[in-house]
This record gives structure tokens, C-alpha cells and sequence, in this order.
């Protein structure tokens, strides 16, 4: 038998209609599947989500590239702006939010109208697997559990009247960020954070094409750890080559929203539980996070306005 | 209104046990009779007698994701291929395969042939497995538990490995599906080396990373520390990007070997970024002396 190239793996499954479940969703063209959205707890999810005017989640495809520290600055940047604001923690192996925003102790409550979430900076409310979990308990969840942690974090949570969630969204194209965007079908966006590595790229692009499929629009990238700033001499660097966050978005067509260097400021910020922007506003790290925070708020608020008419 | 508020205490979305262990969250914690029964049907005893051929099969772990797993899964598997071992690299993420580019093979697919597919080989004796061979730079992955775990059936008993005497097993970011799935149908991995960064955030992550290999059984060989030690090439000023130091603490605290640290290089990146393994082609570089210690420390534990 001849050498063939081998085209995919086959491991298709049958349609049996349980749309939330289902990993073809978006490529489904079956109009069944819009009414999952009047199904019980879908339907809860989408009054609690009503109540919350910009909902936008924090991406990448790749791992470490500083998707919930970019997630905690942001929200940050944007409750000193003035907006109220809601963190969820999507990454449920390995959530940092408690541990970015210093609230490691404080412990989910859950109240009459469902769990309340740990308040911290600036009134940020956070909602993480992390702030429930045991030190030592590692969380091996497969789809299923994943896929009931979210629509918990989305139906019975009582975030109230809000401005913005911001969603940390965990490495991979595939369980989390996908329950997420078929739970909000009216995410209004995702921002992607890169590196500049090459690898990082593959990653981005892939994390970009599958908000797209799921006609969630690139509100654009962000170039992440773009070059190092020493402490003492205040000398410019790259720790890898930079300009791959600005390409990929000119490949893409989508927008380019900044570069935020690395500094020792920044890295000691996160590790001692404070946003960075406001710990040290006078950084250009955070200044680029505080430039970046408004680009967003005014983007967001023409495509509610496009929308609205 | 606050009396009324309790703490949560967990999530409840437990399932009921089914037997179904192949699909099961809780398999490392279980302890029930039926479970020995898993062992003996379905494809851990396809997947044992096609991994014959392969004599020692390592993971590396890390629990987080951009600590450098995929950095050194290719470049430790370079390391033994340069003390003269037959090596694989099996690629178990799914969603952003990086092996292929970090091994310079991007461009290429693998094959099928009669006993089922053909790795691609980056060098002679150095083979890689990774679903980026069979995607298109362009495509991407939904899957669920479920495909992952089909994929990762496929990748253990339809792939023709040949004769491979370390095969390195580089994982996803998290604990979940891919890294549950392949200590599941790899029983007898011989061992787990972790990977973190300096900094805090990511010895948290870490620690759950030695947890699920001791839950699994899989003997942890120890810690190496990445991106450490920065200099600023201007001023010499140490520059902690990443506070040093994390890597051997985190040793120390859950009682396992530190094993080096990989000092923060653009050499290491653009090297990566072109597809050649620093180890190969730069030994001089601290990062290479490093993995190539631990290849050293590797190939004492299991071949004296």
C-alpha cells in the first residue's frame, strides 16, 4: 500500500440537538440551533448578561502571553475611568485573577439571588474558580464541567447594573472560550494578546479566526511584553524580536492597540496583588494600558451606537 | 443581608459514576474495584503494545501556560538525540501545536501507511508527532473533551513510532482533558519535569502541575526554572523581569530536585522562532548547557 498524506483525524460525531454541547456550533448552519437560547438556563444566562453594557473577552490562543494580567489592568484602567466593572475568570485550571488582584483569601458568597462576587479594587468584582478552590486541589474538569462552571458564572451570579465584564479567557481555541461565546451571543468583542514570537503568532491568528467564526469581532491586538525596560539604566531592549502583534493585525485587518513593554515595576505589581496601571500610572507600561483602556471604551461605544440605529 | 450570605464551598456539577472511566474526571482519585477493569479493555492495552517499541516515555509539565513546556520538550528531546538516543516528540496540544515550527517541520504533513501514520522526521532518529502536521496554518480546533481524547487515542496506538528510546510528551497549558487523557493511556510514564518561571503567579500553577503527576503516579524528576537571570546588556543591572529564584523555592517546598534554570535570552526565542533547536546549534548558550544537564541527569536514572 502506497504512502498517502493523511488529510484530518477522524473523530466525527452524530448531530443529536444538543447544540450547547455541540463543538460544530458555529460552523452549524442549522437554524435549530438559534433556540438554544430560550432553553432554561441559556435563557437565564441572557437576562443576566442583558443587565451589563460592554461585554468583551480577553484571548490569545497562546499560554502566558499576559492575557489576565492584560485582563487586570484593563478592568483596572477602565473602573479609574469611572466604569463599574466585572472580572470573570474563565481560566478555571489555572486562575490568576485572585492572585493578580490580591484577593486570595476572600471566599464566593452565595446569596438569595445567587453568588456574589469578591469585590476588590476600585468596587472590580471578580468571579474565579480560584477564590472557591482548596491550595492543594488541582481542577481536572473536561468539557462537561467546564461548560456547567461557565453557565453557573453567567446565570446565577448577581453582578447587577455594569459597565463592563471583561473575560480572562484561557490558552486553546477550544472548550472555554468556545462556552463563552455561545453562552454571550452578543459578546462584543475579543481582544488578543500576543507576543512577538513567531510561535505566539500561530496562536493569536488561530484565537482571532475562531472569534470570527463565531461572529464575535476582533476589537484588535495587543502586543505584550514588546521589548524590556531596564529599571535602573531605563534602556530600551528586546527579549524577543518585536513587531509580530503589528503584522498579524495588518494580516488580519483588524486593529492595532499598542505595545506594552516589560519592566521590573510591572512583574513586582502583579506578584504583590495590584494592578500595575494603578500602582505605578507614571510607567510607560501602564500608560500604554491606560491609552489602550480608552481606545476601547470610545470603540465600543460607536459600535453601540452603530448598533443601537 | 450579609447574615444571609454563605461561603461557597464548591461548584455543584458533579456527574454520577457511570463506569465509564475513559471519560472520567476523577480517575486519579478513584479508588473503586471496576476501575482495574479500564486497564484491561478498550485502548490502554492497544496503546501499551504500540508504545513497545519506545523505551522510556517522559512528560513535561508546567500547569501554565508560556513557561516554556514546548521550549523544552523539543530542546530536551534535542539534547538526548545529541547524546546519540532516538527520540520523539509527541505533540499533544491540539489547539496551538508549536513543535512543528520550533522544529523547523511546519511545512510539512505526516503520512499514512499500512500500520497506521508515519511521524515526521526532523532529523535522522528525531521523530515529531503533532497535530500541526495534519492542520493548515490557517485551520483550527473545536474539540471537546471527547475528540481530544479520540485524537489522543489515535496518536498512541495508530502511529507507527518504531524504535524510539525517549519519547517526550509535550502538553497544553491547564490540568484537564489532554494532560488527564495521556496519563491515563500512558500508565507507565516513567516521569514528569516540571517547568515554571520565576515569578509568583506561576508557582501556584506549578504546584498543581506536581500534584496531578504524584495523583497519577508518575515519579517527578524535578524543577527547571525558565526565563531567569535577565541582564540588562546595557548596564549589567540584573534585570528581574520575573523575580529569580521561584523555581528552586518551589523545589525545595514540594520536596523535589532542581534541575537547573534557563536564563532569559533573545537567542532562545529567535532560535525557537526559526526552527532549530539552540541545543543543536548554539551549545554555548547557558540554556543549552542547562537542558543538556538535565538530558545528563536523565539518561543516569534510567540507563545506570
Amino acid at each position: 500500500m502506497p504512502e498517502k498524506q493523511l488529510l484530518q483525524i477522524n473523530v466525527d460525531l452524530n448531530c443529536d440537538y444538543k447544540c450547547e454541547r455541540c463543538e460544530k456550533f458555529f460552523e452549524c448552519r442549522d437554524e435549530m440551533k438559534w433556540k438554544i437560547y430560550g432553553r432554561r438556563r441559556m435563557a437565564r444566562a441572557a437576562r443576566t448578561m442583558a443587565k451589563i453594557k460592554k461585554k468583551v473577552a480577553i484571548g490569545g490562543g497562546k499560554g502566558g502571553s499576559g492575557k489576565s494580567t492584560m485582563t487586570a489592568n484593563l478592568a483596572t484602567a477602565l473602573a479609574m475611568m469611572g466604569k463599574k466593572v466585572s472580572v470573570l475568570d474563565q481560566d478555571f485550571d489555572g486562575s490568576t485573577i485572585p492572585k493578580l488582584f490580591g484577593t486570595m483569601g476572600k471566599k464566593l458568597k452565595i446569596g438569595e439571588r445567587g453568588l456574589v462576587p469578591v469585590e476588590g479594587l476600585l468596587g472590580i468584582q471578580m468571579i474565579s474558580l480560584g477564590s472557591i478552590q482548596k491550595e492543594d486541589e488541582v481542577i481536572t474538569m473536561f468539557h462537561e464541567m467546564r461548560r456547567g462552571t461557565t453557565e453557573e458564572f453567567l446565570a446565577h451570579v448577581d453582578y447587577g447594573e455594569r459597565d463592563y465584564l471583561l473575560v480572562d479567557l484561557p490558552p486553546g481555541t477550544s472548550s472555554d472560550a468556545c462556552n463563552l461565546m455561545q453562552y454571550i451571543p452578543d459578546l462584543h468583542g475579543t481582544v488578543i494578546v500576543t507576543v512577538p514570537s513567531q510561535v505566539s503568532q500561530i496562536a493569536a491568528r488561530k484565537a482571532s479566526l475562531l472569534s470570527l467564526r463565531a461572529d464575535v469581532r476582533v476589537l484588535g491586538i495587543i502586543e505584550n511584553m514588546s521589548g524590556y525596560i531596564c529599571g535602573k539604566c531605563g534602556n530600551h531592549f528586546d527579549v524577543m524580536q518585536t513587531g509580530g502583534g503589528e503584522r498579524l493585525a495588518h494580516e488580519l485587518e483588524v486593529p492595532f492597540l499598542g505595545r506594552v513593554p516589560l519592566h521590573p515595576q510591572l512583574s513586582a505589581a502583579s506578584d504583590a496583588g495590584v494592578p500595575f496601571v494603578y500602582k505605578y500610572p507614571d510607567n510607560l507600561g501602564s500608560k500604554a494600558v491606560m491609552e489602550i483602556a480608552r481606545k476601547l471604551d470610545t470603540f465600543l461605544d460607536e459600535i453601540i451606537e452603530k448598533e443601537s440605529k | 443581608m450579609d447574615d444571609n450570605l454563605r461561603e461557597l464551598q464548591s461548584i455543584n456539577i458533579d456527574l454520577a459514576c457511570d463506569y465509564d472511566c475513559a471519560n472520567c474526571e476523577r480517575y486519579f482519585q478513584c479508588d473503586l474495584p471496576q476501575k482495574a477493569s479500564f486497564g484491561k479493555r478498550g485502548f490502554l492495552p492497544k496503546a501499551k503494545k504500540n508504545l513497545e517499541t519506545v523505551k522510556r516515555k517522559i512528560i513535561v509539565l508546567g500547569g501554565k501556560g508560556g513557561v516554556g513546556k514546548s521550549m523544552l520538550a523539543v530542546n530536551l528531546a534535542a539534547a538526548l538525540y545529541k547524546r546519540g538516543k532516538k527520540v520523539c516528540v509527541l505533540d499533544q496540544n491540539y489547539d496551538v501545536p508549536a513543535v512543528p515550527l520550533m522544529m523547523g517541520v511546519a511545512d510539512q504533513k505526516m503520512k499514512v501507511g499500512p500500520k497506521g501514520l508515519i511521524p515526521v522526521e526532523a532529523y535522522p532518529g528525531f521523530k515529531v508527532v503533532s497535530m500541526g502536521l495534519v492542520l493548515d496554518e490557517s485551520q483550527f480546533i473545536i474539540w471537546f473533551h471527547d475528540s481530544k481524547r479520540v485524537a489522543t487515542e489515535e496518536f498512541l496506538t495508530y502511529v507507527e513510532y518504531g524504535d524510539v528510546d525517549y519519547m517526550v510528551l509535550d502538553i497544553p497549558a491547564g490540568t484537564s482533558s489532554e494532560t488527564v487523557n495521556v496519563l491515563k493511556l500512558i500508565p507507565d510514564m516513567d516521569g514528569s519535569v516540571i517547568i515554571t518561571i520565576p515569578s509568583e503567579v506561576s508557582q501556584n500553577v506549578a504546584e498543581r502541575a506536581v500534584f496531578i503527576s504524584r495523583q497519577a503516579n508518575v515519579p517527578v524528576i524535578g524543577v527547571v526554572e525558565n526565563m531567569s537571570m535577565f541582564v540588562c546588556p546595557e548596564c549589567g543591572e540584573p534585570a528581574a523581569i520575573l523575580q529569580s529564584g521561584g523555581g528552586e523555592a518551589l523545589a525545595k517546598r514540594m520536596g523535589i530536585d532542581f534541575l537547573g534554570s534557563i536564563p532569559a535570552n533573545v537567542r532562545v526565542s529567535t532560535t525557537l522562532d526559526q526552527g532549530t533547536p539552540f541545543v543543536l546549534n548554539e551549545p554555548e548558550l547557558e540554556a543549552s548547557k542547562t537542558v543538556l544537564n538535565v538530558a545528563d541527569i536523565i539518561i543516569r536514572r534510567f540507563e545506570t
